[in-house]
């Protein structure tokens, strides 16, 4: 046979390929979509998550800590905290900051009225019951 | 466990691209070189993925046996029987315009393109009878290997349908000859690829316990 | 330079220049924050250093690519751009939305910023890499659709080349993608799944389209290697990317609540991912081999050459690392990941617009290559900058696997701060090897002001 591999098969090989994987891609989507509800605890988002979620936003705490292993990696995993520490620790930990031990990273102090600071706790509770194929390893995070 | 063997595929794949380029013929092969390292990926691909069932399943042959019971063979054995058949007209489709003949190629190809469309339609009414039934990927490990490789290969076959039609149409306005017929042999390389690997993946699928 | 109105990507290029100054600086307040973890709090506290330090990042490599193709689509279409003012108008729009956000970051709280940006009316911050206000996300996608435009235009008028028509292709996913930073449900799940449709399809999809197109147009220029070639590489390496990259975005999929079954997906094609990075290193190795003269510029070649090989290593081999659905469960959101998102990052992206900074920066001011001194210079810098991040590459790598072990397999697990004290080590380390850097980067730029006798154009 003749060397032909054109310019316009590689392009065409390229149109091909990409409109494929992505067209799969969708597909695959489609199906995530349909078995999100008996995984993602959706069934649990109550308004208190919402705002829970909406603080947790509007102070960039995935600016220090990490949430199913997403953020920053500077400050400890909180999609299990809630496990880990329960509610009333994690309140007094918040209200608590900073600590100002010198050396020590620190984390700012918010100023959230207690019943803000109960939203966040819904968020963490709500996070922390995700299905997450079993991950973090342990407790730790 | 097979991240290595994915991993040495992936230098060789690059490595005969490589030589590709240098070479820029292969007497060996027929069709476009270019679409042979895709090819080679594909099977690479479905090779982990046939690796990955085996592996699986040993692990839940229980599982996937009486999973298994589930599918219909017949309606597998008569894709099976489709595919085959439509690499046969296309085979005779590329005979066809080695002699020179295009609107005689043309006609080989229509017809494995319409075979192409019986084994989706088969393949629907299959997959339609499945999600009927309530089962999804995350039903078990057995359907997720079962959905996801019929599912992609499926895929497959509509690609390489794309692919007939538009060499169909450039045969018809004679766009190939019996010196130059890169286009119709790289197309057949292609679906002989997808008829190939369904012919692993019927009796893994459905057969093998 | 053949076109005049190439001339407005030197500002696209200073801009970026300078922003990737602020970025290091920022980095090394934060690299600091690792170990002395009350430095500069309450002021600037980690994650506004945070903030600054990805957003600039980003900022400056988009002024880059924007450069880029103003520099790059006019001589691909043989014809001026459409434009140039509106090129120019862009780009002031772009800096100041830019400098206004940063400052925003730096001077206000976050939570009033949101606030006064309306976030309450469409909330969108918040979420890493996407924190920007409301109105600069909005202002993104007006730049992108500008610069969009622009370029469309002038392909339009012009010759249509491989080169050009890949990265047009790359700047509509980038504006494309960028969308569904507008969706920010409350369920955390879908939330995350469409926040990587952002991060991931961008990095590991279109903008390798937007990188294939820069290293192939900067080594027909310095290799003179035949452009059918060139293109048919280009198109089968970006072939690779879209094949492996998408459905490669499973392996972010595994432990946010997605399905089981993108462990299967995700680890299978993700780990083909390094393939058309490894096509690129022997494509631009290939070619300066084969190359048909000798271009003065010889610092364009290095950071070309560069290019493919970091963006192999951190894009390809520090991603294989840890993309394997079992090795990722353990090493998921550590130091690793850190340490793969940096060499990946200045492999890939911001290399590759420093190789094209530095083949377009002496043509824009009239020569065809700098002074010997200049370019000594420059690639010194190039290595000093090129090491010191492999460096704080291998030093994070450690921390990760340390931080692996005593906080996620030992039998009995640390906790994540007790592991850190653990890790100051690596952590000064690494900040050793960003002071380095720096140094790098410091030189790079004085290089550009080292008088002499230049290359004229042959």
């Amino acid at each position: 046979m003749s060397a032909t591999f054109t310019k316009s098969m590689a392009r065409n090989v390229f149109y091909g390929g990409g409109v494929f994987f992505f067209l799969l891609f969708i597909a695959l989507t489609f199906d995530t979509m349909q078995a999100l509800p008996k995984r993602d605890n959706s069934q649990n988002i109550t308004p208190a998550v919402a705002h829970g979620k909406k603080l947790w936003e509007v102070n960039n705490c995935i600016g220090c800590h990490t949430l199913l292993g997403e953020g920053a990696y500077f400050a400890p995993e909180l999609g299990n905290v809630y496990k880990r520490r329960g509610p009333d620790f994690i309140k007094a930990w918040i209200k608590g900051q900073p600590t100002n031990v010198p050396g020590r990273r620190q984390m700012p102090q918010f100023n959230l009225s207690d019943a803000d600071i109960d939203d966040v706790i819904a968020f963490l509770k709500y996070a922390s019951e995700i299905n997450t194929n079993k991950w973090p390893p342990n407790i730790e995070g | 466990m097979d991240a290595q063997s994915v991993k040495i595929g992936s230098a060789d794949i690059a490595v005969t691209a490589r030589a590709d380029f240098q070479k820029n013929h292969q007497k060996d092969l027929p069709g476009d070189f270019a679409l042979w390292i895709f090819i080679f990926a594909e099977m690479l691909v479905f090779g982990v993925l046939f690796v990955a069932y085996a592996f699986t399943r040993a692990n839940n042959v229980a599982l996937f046996n009486e999973s298994q019971l589930t599918l219909s063979r017949t309606s597998g054995a008569i894709n099976t029987l489709v595919l085959i058949t439509s690499s046969y007209f296309v085979v005779r489709g590329v005979d066809a315009i080695k002699r020179g003949l295009s609107s005689q190629c043309a006609h080989w190809l229509t017809g494995a393109l319409l075979l192409g469309g019986v084994f989706i339609s088969i393949k629907i009414v299959e997959f339609h009878a499945k999600f009927a039934a309530g089962i999804t990927m995350s039903s078990n490990a057995f359907y997720m290997f079962y959905l996801s490789l019929t599912f992609f290969h499926l895929m497959h076959v509509l690609m390489g349908m794309v692919i007939l039609a538009s060499i169909i149409v450039k045969a018809r306005r004679g766009g190939y000859s019996a010196q130059n017929h890169t286009g119709v042999e790289t197309g057949a390389s292609f679906w002989h690829m997808v008829d190939f690997l369904w012919i692993i993946l019927f009796p893994l699928i459905y057969i093998i316990r | 330079m053949k076109y005049k109105s190439q001339a407005v990507a030197k500002l696209y290029f200073i801009a970026a220049i300078g922003l990737f100054l602020g970025q290091i600086l920022f980095g090394l307040i934060m690299g600091l924050q690792y170990v002395v973890g009350d430095f500069l709090f309450p002021a600037i506290p980690f994650n506004v250093a945070r903030m600054v330090h990805t957003n600039l990042l980003i900022v400056w490599l988009l002024f880059g690519f924007m450069g880029a193709s103003y520099y790059l689509i006019p001589e691909e279409s043989e014809t001026e751009l459409f434009s140039p003012k509106l090129a120019v108008i862009t780009f002031w729009v772009f800096l100041a939305a830019g400098a206004l956000t940063i400052l925003g970051y730096l001077l206000v709280p976050y939570a009033s910023l949101a606030k006064w940006t309306g976030n309450d009316l469409l909330n969108t911050m918040g979420r890493e890499f996407l924190e920007q206000p409301l109105p600069t996300k909005v202002g993104i996608v007006a730049v992108a659709l500008s610069w969009l435009f622009n370029i469309t235009m002038t392909m339009l008028k012009g010759r249509k080349t491989a080169i050009s028509l890949v990265l047009s292709l790359g700047m509509l996913g980038l504006a494309g993608f960028f969308l569904f930073s507008f969706y920010d449900p409350v369920n955390l799940v879908k939330d995350k799944y469409y926040w990587w449709w952002v991060v991931h399809l961008w990095v590991e999809g279109v903008w390798e389209l937007i990188l294939g197109a820069m290293l192939a147009f900067v080594l027909i220029k310095v290799t003179g290697v035949d452009r059918e070639v060139v293109e048919k590489w280009l198109y089968v390496i970006i072939t690779m990317t879209l094949v492996t990259g998408i459905i490669g975005t499973g392996h972010h999929y595994y432990w946010i609540g997605a399905p089981a079954y993108w462990q299967w997906w995700g680890s299978i094609f993700s780990a083909l991912e390094p393939i058309p990075f490894f096509m690129m290193t022997v494509f631009a190795f290939n070619m300066v081999n084969k190359r048909r003269r000798e271009h003065p510029n010889k610092a364009a070649v290095l950071w070309a050459l560069g290019t493919s090989v970091m963006a192999f290593l951190g894009a390809g081999l520090w991603g294989f690392l840890h993309t394997l659905a079992p090795i990722n469960y353990y090493a998921h959101g550590t130091q690793l990941t850190a340490a793969h998102g940096h060499l990946a990052f200045f492999g890939a992206y911001a290399l590759v617009v420093l190789t094209m900074i530095s083949y377009a920066m002496p043509i824009l001011r009239g020569r065809a290559a700098n002074p010997e001194r200049a370019q000594i210079m420059e690639m010194w810098s190039f290595w000093l900058m090129t090491v010191s991040m492999f460096f704080i590459t291998l030093f994070l790598t450690g921390a990760g696997i340390v931080q692996i072990w005593l906080q996620r397999i030992s039998s009995t697990p640390m906790s994540f701060m007790a592991v850190q004290d653990q890790l100051s080590i690596f952590y000064w380390a690494r900040e050793g090897a960003g002071v380095v850097f720096l140094i790098g980067l410091l030189l790079y730029i004085s290089s550009f002001f080292v008088k002499g006798e230049s290359h004229a154009f042959e």
